[in-house]
C-alpha cells in the first residue's frame, strides 16, 4: 500500500501551480472572496485562460482540441483548482464539455463531433440538460416530451423541469420520446436542439434559497435536424445513461479538499462563538472531521481504482450518499452553532453555487444560512438519497428488485396499475 | 498511489477466512477455544504477523494484523487474540530488550496466552489505578480484564509513586465473570504481591492508538458479518408474497448500513497504513476508525436483529452473539463518543 502519488503526477500538479500563481489575479483568495457583481465577468475571463493553456476539456483526446491528460493528471488539476477556489471551467460547461462532449466522443458521428466539439470548446455552444419533467424525476424514463419526424426535421412538443442554466445556454440535450409504443425505455431518442428558436421558451424558476438557477423549457413545435441524434433513434436511453456516468470525472479526490476547507471555516465560527468547549458541539464537529478523512480515504481508493482501470460500480452511488448527506449534516451543524442569529441573517451570501462554499467565502451568517439552504437540493438531484440506497441495495448487496408496474407499452402504462 | 490490499494480502484473507469457516464456533468451549488458538498461531502466525521475526513474528506489517483480527471478529472466534494481541504489542513497543526476547516468543506461538488489564483509557489515570506498586511486587484487583481468565501473562497498569506504569505480570489469580461478550469473556484478576516487570514510560497514547486500529478491525469485520446475514436473510424471508429484502424499509436500512461499512472498512484500511508507516496521521485515524468501525458494528448487529424478525432474538440464533461482541467491542479502549472527544482535542477544536 502506498498513498503518495506517481512522480510524474507530482511533477504536472508543480506545472498546475505554477500556471496558477501565474495566472490568477495578484491578491487571489479565492472566488468566494470576490464582490458578487465581479464573479461573472471574473469567470468568463478565466475560462479564456484555461482555454488558452489548454486546461478546459481536460478529458478530451487532443484530436478533438482537449487537454488529452490522463486520469491522474485530471485529478491533480481538479485538486489544485479545488484548492486554489478557481473555477475549471464557465457555467454551462459541466454540461457541453463533461456530459455532452465526452459523449459525442464516445457516441457520435464524425460529422457531430467536427461540428460541435470546436463549439463548445471556444464557448460559442453553451449546452444544458434537458430530462427531468414535471412528471418524470426519479422516474425519469416516463418522460413525455414528443419528438416527431417531419421530413428532415424532429419536431419537438412538451416541457423540461429543473434545467440548470437553461438561461444562460443556446443548445439543450434532450430526451424525447419517439415511440409511445415501445416499453418505457425502448421508445427514447436523445437529440440536440437549438434554443434560439420560436419554438423553445425558457422560464426561470426560483429556487428556495431566492436564487434563480433552474428553469423550465418549453417545447411548441421546436425543431431540430433529422440527423442530431445521439445513439440512434429509440437508443436514447442508453445515451442517456452514459452521459450520466461522465458527471463525476476527475472529481473523485476533491470532495474531502473541499469540505475540509469549509469545515476549518465551521470551527473558526464555532470557536468565535465560543461554541468549541461545548461537549455536543465539539462531538458533531469531531464526527465532521472524521466524516471528511472518510471522504479522503475513499478518494484516495477511488484514484487507486482509476489508475488501476478498475469500474467503480456502485461506488458512485456510495460517493453521491456520503457527501450529500454530510453537507446537510454539518451545515445543520452550522445552524445549531448560529443559534438565534439565524433568524436573521447578515453579512454576505454565499454566491449562489448550490454546493459547499467557494474558497474566501466569508463566515457570516448568510453565506451559512445559504449552504443551509443549499444544501438540502443536494439529496434531489442526481438521483435522490432514497434512489440512491436502492442503487446499492440491489445492485452492491444484491437484494430483490421491487415489483414493477410499469411494464408494456409506454402508452398503455396506467397509474398505479401494471400493463 | 496504491490504496488497495494486493493478491497476497486478499490471499491470506481468504485462507484464514475459510479456515475460520470450517473451525470456529463462536460458542465452543465457554468463550475459549485453545486448540483453535494454537492453530491459529502455528498456521498463520495470528498472534504475531507485525512483530519482528526476531521475537517469532511474521515481520509483517498492522496491515496483515488488522486483517486477521478482522476475520477473526466476522467468524466470532472464542480465541484471546485481542488479551494477546494487546499484551504483546504493549510488550513489543514498551518493552526492554530482555523483556521482550522472554515474554514475545511463547505469546506469539500460542504458547501462552496474553491479557492487558485494561479497558478504557481512563484505567492509565492515576487517581483510579487500583494496582499499586510496592518495590518489586504489585497489589490489587482489576474487575474486568478480557481474556484474563485464560491468560498466563497479564499487562497491568500499577501506580508507581504518582506516576502509572505498565508491568507484565505471571503470577494472578482471575476468576472469569458473568460477560456480556459470550466470545471474549472477561474475568476479575487479582493480584497479591505479585512479581512485576515494568515496561518503559513510552508514548501510552501510540500505543493506545495502535491497539484502537486493531479492535477497530475486529469490530468491522463484525460489521461485516451482520450485514452480510441480515441482507442473505432478507434474500430468503417471504412475506406478503415478497422477499423482505423487496421492501424499502429493509433494503435502505441495509444500504445505509453499507455506506457506513464502507466508511469503516476504508477507515480501518487507512488507519492500519498509518500504523505500518508509523505516520503521525495516525493520531487522528486511529480514533476515526474506532468509532467508525465501532458504530458501524452495533448498528449493523442491531439491523441484523431487527430484520431476521422473531428468531433473531433467540438464543439459537448467532444474532445476539455479534451484538454482545460488537457491544463489547465499541466499550473497549473507550466510548466512541470518548473517541470523537479524542479526536477533537488532537485537531485542536
Ligand atoms: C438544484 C437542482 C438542479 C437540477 N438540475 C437539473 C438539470 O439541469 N437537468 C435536469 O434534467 N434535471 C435537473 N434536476 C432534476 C432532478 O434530477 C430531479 O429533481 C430528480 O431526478 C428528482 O425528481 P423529482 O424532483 O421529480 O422528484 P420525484 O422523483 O418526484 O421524487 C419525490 C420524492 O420521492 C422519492 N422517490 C421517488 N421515487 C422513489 C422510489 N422509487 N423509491 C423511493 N423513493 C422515491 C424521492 O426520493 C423524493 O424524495 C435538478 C434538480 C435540482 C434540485
Amino acid at each position: 500500500m502506498d498513498i503518495t502519488y506517481p512522480p510524474d503526477a507530482e511533477r504536472f500538479r508543480a506545472r498546475i501551480r505554477t500556471f496558477l500563481a501565474e495566472n490568477l489575479p495578484a491578491g487571489w483568495a479565492g472566488v468566494g472572496a470576490l464582490p458578487p457583481d465581479e464573479r461573472a465577468e471574473f469567470a468568463t475571463r478565466w475560462r479564456a485562460t484555461l482555454a488558452e493553456n489548454g486546461l478546459v476539456a481536460v478529458s478530451w483526446p487532443k484530436e478533438y482540441g482537449g487537454a488529452g491528460l490522463t486520469d491522474v493528471e485530471q485529478v491533480v488539476l481538479a485538486e489544485e483548482l479545488a484548492r486554489a477556489g478557481a473555477p475549471s471551467g464557465g457555467e454551462n460547461d459541466g454540461f457541453g464539455i463533461g456530459m455532452l462532449g465526452n459523449t459525442l466522443i464516445q457516441l457520435g458521428t464524425e460529422e457531430q463531433k467536427s461540428y460541435f466539439l470546436p463549439r463548445i470548446l471556444s464557448g460559442e455552444h453553451r449546452w444544458c440538460q434537458g430530462y427531468s419533467e414535471p412528471d418524470a424525476g426519479s422516474d425519469l424514463a416516463g418522460l413525455r416530451t414528443r419528438a416527431v419526424l417531419d421530413g428532415d426535421e424532429w419536431v419537438i412538443d412538451g416541457q423540461k423541469i429543473w434545467t440548470s442554466a437553461g438561461h444562460t445556454a443556446n443548445w439543450i440535450f434532450v430526451l424525447a420520446r419517439t415511440d409511445p409504443a415501445a416499453p418505457k425505455h425502448k421508445g427514447i431518442t436523445f437529440l440536440l436542439v437549438p434554443m434560439e428558436q420560436p419554438g423553445v421558451e425558457v422560464r426561470p424558476i426560483v429556487n428556495a434559497a431566492g436564487h434563480s438557477l433552474f428553469n423550465e423549457v418549453f417545447f411548441t413545435g421546436a425543431r431540430t435536424r433529422a440527423d442530431l441524434v445521439v445513439g440512434g433513434v429509440g437508443g436514447g436511453w442508453r445515451t442517456a445513461m452514459t452521459l450520466l456516468g461522465f458527471e463525476r470525472g476527475g472529481q473523485v479526490t476533491t470532495q474531502a479538499i473541499e469540505f475540509a476547507r469549509d469545515l476549518d471555516r465551521l470551527v473558526e465560527l464555532a470557536r468565535d462563538r465560543g461554541l468549541t468547549s461545548d461537549p455536543r458541539i465539539r462531538d458533531e464537529l469531531a464526527w465532521c472531521a472524521a466524516r471528511v478523512q472518510v471522504m479522503r480515504y475513499r478518494g484516495l481508493r477511488g484514484l487507486t481504482a482509476l489508475l488501476q482501470g478498475r469500474t467503480p460500480g456502485a461506488d458512485g452511488a456510495i460517493s453521491k450518499l456520503v457527501w450529500s448527506e454530510y453537507f446537510q449534516r454539518y451545515t445543520e451543524l452550522a445552524a445549531e452553532i448560529l443559534g438565534p442569529e439565524l433568524l436573521a441573517p447578515t453579512g454576505p451570501g454565499s454566491g449562489e453555487v448550490l454546493r459547499v462554499a467557494e474558497v474566501g467565502t466569508p463566515n457570516s451568517s448568510r453565506a451559512w444560512v445559504d449552504e443551509l439552504l443549499y444544501a438540502r437540493a443536494g439529496t434531489i438531484y442526481a438521483g435522490s438519497s432514497q434512489v440512491q440506497r436502492t442503487i446499492i441495495g440491489e445492485q452492491l448487496l444484491g437484494l430483490p428488485r421491487e415489483p414493477r408496474l410499469d411494464g408494456g407499452p409506454f402508452a398503455e402504462i396506467r397509474p398505479g396499475k401494471g400493463a | 498511489m496504491d490504496f488497495a490490499y494486493d493478491a497476497e494480502q486478499d490471499q491470506f484473507r481468504a485462507s484464514i477466512r475459510s479456515f475460520l469457516a470450517d473451525h470456529a464456533d463462536p460458542r465452543a468451549a465457554d468463550g475459549h477455544d485453545g486448540l483453535l488458538w494454537q492453530r491459529l498461531c502455528t498456521d498463520f502466525g495470528a498472534a504475531g504477523l507485525h512483530a519482528p521475526e526476531e521475537h517469532g513474528g511474521g515481520g509483517f506489517t498492522p496491515v496483515e494484523t488488522a486483517l486477521v483480527l478482522e476475520e477473526l471478529g466476522r467468524a466470532l472466534a472464542p480465541v484471546p487474540a485481542w488479551g494477546t494481541v494487546a499484551a504483546a504489542e504493549a510488550v513489543l513497543r514498551l518493552g526492554g530488550a530482555d523483556v521482550r526476547k522472554e515474554v514475545l516468543p511463547p505469546l506469539l506461538a500460542g504458547e501462552r496466552i496474553g491479557a492487558l488489564a485494561l479497558v478504557t483509557e481512563a484505567d492509565l489515570d492515576p487517581a483510579r489505578v487500583p494496582v499499586r506498586a510496592d518495590g518489586e511486587t504489585l497489589t490489587g484487583t482489576v474487575p474486568v480484564v478480557p481474556n484474563g481468565h485464560v491468560a498466563d501473562v497479564l499487562v497491568v497498569p500499577a501506580l508507581v509513586g504518582d506516576r502509572v506504569v505498565l508491568h507484565v505480570v505471571t503470577e494472578f489469580e482471575a476468576e472469569r465473570q458473568d460477560s456480556l461478550d459470550l466470545t471474549r469473556p472477561v474475568a476479575a484478576v487479582r493480584l497479591t504481591d505479585a512479581p512485576g516487570t515494568p515496561l518503559d514510560e513510552g508514548d501510552l497514547d501510540r500505543l493506545l492508538d495502535v491497539l484502537r486500529v486493531l479492535l477497530a478491525a475486529d469490530l468491522l469485520g463484525t460489521a461485516g458479518a451482520c450485514l452480510g446475514a441480515a441482507v442473505a436473510y432478507a434474500h430468503t424471508r417471504v412475506q406478503f408474497n415478497r422477499p423482505i429484502g423487496s421492501f424499502q424499509a429493509v433494503k435502505h436500512r441495509c444500504a445505509e448500513l453499507a455506506v457506513e461499512l464502507d466508511a469503516a472498512r476504508a477507515a480501518v484500511m487507512f488507519a492500519a497504513l498509518a500504523a505500518a508507516e508509523d505516520s503521525p496521521e495516525l493520531a487522528t485515524a486511529a480514533p476515526v476508525a474506532k468509532f467508525q468501525a465501532a458504530d458501524t458494528a452495533v448498528a449493523c448487529a442491531a439491523a441484523s436483529i431487527q430484520i431476521h424478525g422473531g428468531i433473531g432474538f433467540t438464543r439459537e440464533h448467532d444474532a445476539h452473539l455479534f451484538y454482545r461482541r460488537a457491544l463489547t467491542g465499541a466499550a473497549l479502549l473507550g466510548s466512541s463518543a470518548r473517541q470523537r472527544e479524542v479526536l477533537a482535542s488532537r485537531l485542536g477544536f
